[in-house]
């Protein structure tokens, strides 16, 4: 217990040791400073580059959906275009508007950038020495300063000087607060089975426990599913800069690198609320067999370099797996009406977290040890966790996915009963007649004009 | 959630397993789940409209041009000799609607074996692409298939005198450019 957790708090490399001639109880400089600098350095350049392909990618994806080839003119099938198009935005030129709230304007996109990057110090990207900061609040952390972002979209709007980055950054901001609500509880019943805040710590009890939270929160998956699309503002919920009915929304005056920082926030943002579900749900750098746990006796890479570079490879293609759904969704489904993204956040997603919860509250309390005053005692005590066993599995995934489904969905219906019941053609049609009726009888109580000019 | 299309009451039991698991959702992202993977592997196969990847590389690969195409106008020779099959008759100049054909002839004794015949004989043939609307009447009005409108349409070049196509353009065709894949 105590190696492991020494192990967990000291985990540069030996080399990096070399370098700083440290030894093993002082170890400030590497530890603190050299190492995270060197983590800091190649996942920033990991994570921009994977950003400018993300567009080459969203481009090729949609291309391929709607039977066309996209970009091909740049290198071979067009692969060097993110390249292109990098440079083609530093030399554009800087426009700021002539009634621009100049300093905001500037900052804005900055608060954004940074919003998006600074996340990425909690991410558990691999095993061991993967992660820069584990940080034992990272998933607090994670959704306090995403939301951060949203002030860089307020300020955008509000420094543009223009109605219609003011208009796009209302919706936006109005959105994206909506439905970080239905994000966050959607979490809270995987913590309950994680019982940390840590996001490797969160991987370690999904191995310790041998399932990915999905199986036992399918419903929270959902939800943090919408909610993700929802505050990343990506179609179907992609109304603040719907580019086919709108003008760009909060970035409307934004050109060249300014531009392009807003488009790197959304993007580092996808890759970040993708991250967040790996982590939550999907275990993380885990894969059976490969990496973290066994599968029928075949262990995990049992070289530690060797397993944390597996670990990395893992993570980066779970990543890469939600976000090509992002973008099948995108290119698949038409965009939500304002007050039917605003009743889906409000009246389906918040009920259905809160619901979520209360349920997993009394499936894991019915579950607790005898001793604890459970009543079916699954959960077993392992390393000072208490775990889900052999049964307890069983129990925990039959009561999410055939109990917990059935009674939200119900409860939702039940809400939501009465929310179609306005129906504005009828609406009109009705006011129409009613008009109609009463103009009838103002011609009729009225002596007729024609009448009286023939007298 | 989506609109209902009937209201509660109507509702079948179908319709209302349909409506729980989203299956109008899922149709559709099959269709363009279905899409991408056979651009990944289907091989493209130009004109055929059923194919994953409809885009046809224009400057790479030759233009799908349609067969009744009317294009770039040529004077045909005859195949056995050489000579120009047009007799100098003017009808396409006199079917042209904007007047955009111009027929240059002489009258010239022809020896034809034994006998000599006096002949209308072709010398000059200008044809202004600029005012041509392509509506193929010359080339109908042509008694011996000289004239015609051929599907090669790359027709721009750089000032407007390069519209005015002479007789030796007309036959031997213009070098188009060809660009390299």
């Amino acid at each position: 217990m105590l190696a492991t957790l020494i192990s967990l708090l000291f985990v540069a490399p030996n080399w990096v040791r070399s370098i700083t001639n440290e030894k093993q109880p002082n170890v400030f400089w590497s530890e603190y400073v050299v190492w995270p600098l060197i983590q800091i350095v190649v996942v920033l350049f990991i994570v921009l580059t994977l950003v400018a392909y993300l567009v080459y990618l969203e481009r090729k994806v949609s291309a391929f959906m709607q039977a066309r080839l996209g970009p091909m003119r740049v290198g071979p099938w067009g692969l060097l275009q993110p390249l292109a198009d990098g440079l083609k935005l530093l030399l554009k030129e800087d426009i700021v508007p002539l009634k621009a709230d100049r300093a905001v304007f500037i900052i804005a996109p900055i608060v954004s950038v940074v919003a998006a990057l600074v996340v990425l110090a909690v991410i558990p990207w691999g095993a061991t020495w993967a992660t820069i900061a584990n940080v034992n609040i990272g998933l607090l952390f994670i959704l306090a300063v995403s939301s951060v972002g949203v002030l860089g979209l307020v300020l955008a709007g509000w420094g543009s000087n223009s109605k219609y980055s003011l208009l796009g950054a209302l919706r936006s901001s109005a959105q994206m607060v909506s439905y970080e609500i239905g994000m966050g509880l959607s979490i809270i019943g995987a913590l309950m089975f994680a019982k940390t805040l840590s996001m490797s710590g969160i991987i370690e009890s999904q191995r310790i426990s041998g399932v990915w939270y999905v199986f036992f929160q399918p419903l929270g998956f959902l939800i943090y599913a919408v909610s993700a699309l929802g505050e990343t503002n990506r179609a179907p919920f992609d109304l603040p800069e719907a580019e086919s009915e709108l003008v760009a929304g909060y970035h409307t005056e934004y050109s060249g690198f300014r531009w392009a920082l807003f488009f790197m926030a959304e993007y580092s943002a996808m890759i970040v609320t993708s991250a967040v579900a790996v982590t939550v749900f999907l275990g993380g750098w885990m894969l059976p067999g490969l990496t973290g746990t066994s599968l029928f006796g075949i262990g995990p890479i049992s070289d530690p370099t060797i397993h944390t570079f597996a670990s990395i490879i893992v993570f980066g293609a779970k990543i890469m797996a939600l976000i090509y759904a992002y973008m099948w969704f995108r290119w698949t489904w038409p965009r939500y009406r304002y007050d039917q993204l605003m009743e889906l956040g409000w009246k389906w997603m918040i009920p259905a977290g809160l619901a979520n919860i209360v349920l997993t509250g009394i499936w894991y309390v019915l579950a607790l040890p005898k001793s604890q005053g459970g009543v079916f005692g699954f959960l077993r005590d392992e390393k000072g966790q208490l775990v889900p066993k052999g049964a307890g599995i069983l129990y925990f995934i039959i009561t999410a996915f055939i109990v917990t489904i059935p009674i939200v969905w119900g409860l939702l219906v039940t809400i939501n009963r009465r929310s179609r019941d306005f129906n504005l053609t009828e609406q009109r049609q009705l006011q129409s007649q009613l008009r109609r009726e009463r103009l009838e009888k103002m011609l009729q109580e009225q002596p007729k004009p024609a009448e009286s000019v023939g007298q | 959630m989506p609109a209902a299309t009937t209201p509660a009451a109507k509702r079948t039991i179908g319709q209302l397993i349909k409506r729980l698991l989203l299956l109008d959702l899922f149709k559709g992202l099959m269709v363009t789940f279905k899409y991408n993977a056979r651009a990944l592997y289907e091989p493209r196969d130009g004109g055929n409209p059923n194919q994953a990847i409809y885009t046809e590389q224009y400057p790479l690969e030759p233009a799908r041009v349609s067969e009744r195409f009317r294009g770039a106008p040529r004077l045909n020779l005859d195949p056995e000799n050489g000579n120009t099959l047009c007799i100098a008759c003017d009808l396409c100049a006199l079917a042209c609607p904007v007047d955009c054909i111009e027929v240059g002839s002489i009258r010239r004794e022809v020896r034809e074996g034994e006998k000599v015949n006096k002949k209308k004989v072709l010398t000059t043939f200008i044809f202004d692409t600029s005012r041509c609307m392509f509506c193929n009447l010359c080339s109908e009005a042509c008694p011996t298939d000289c004239l015609e409108l051929t599907q090669s349409f790359e027709l721009a070049v750089y000032h407007r005198a390069g519209f005015r196509w002479d007789r030796e353009m007309l036959e031997k065709g213009i070098n188009y450019v060809r660009y390299a894949k």
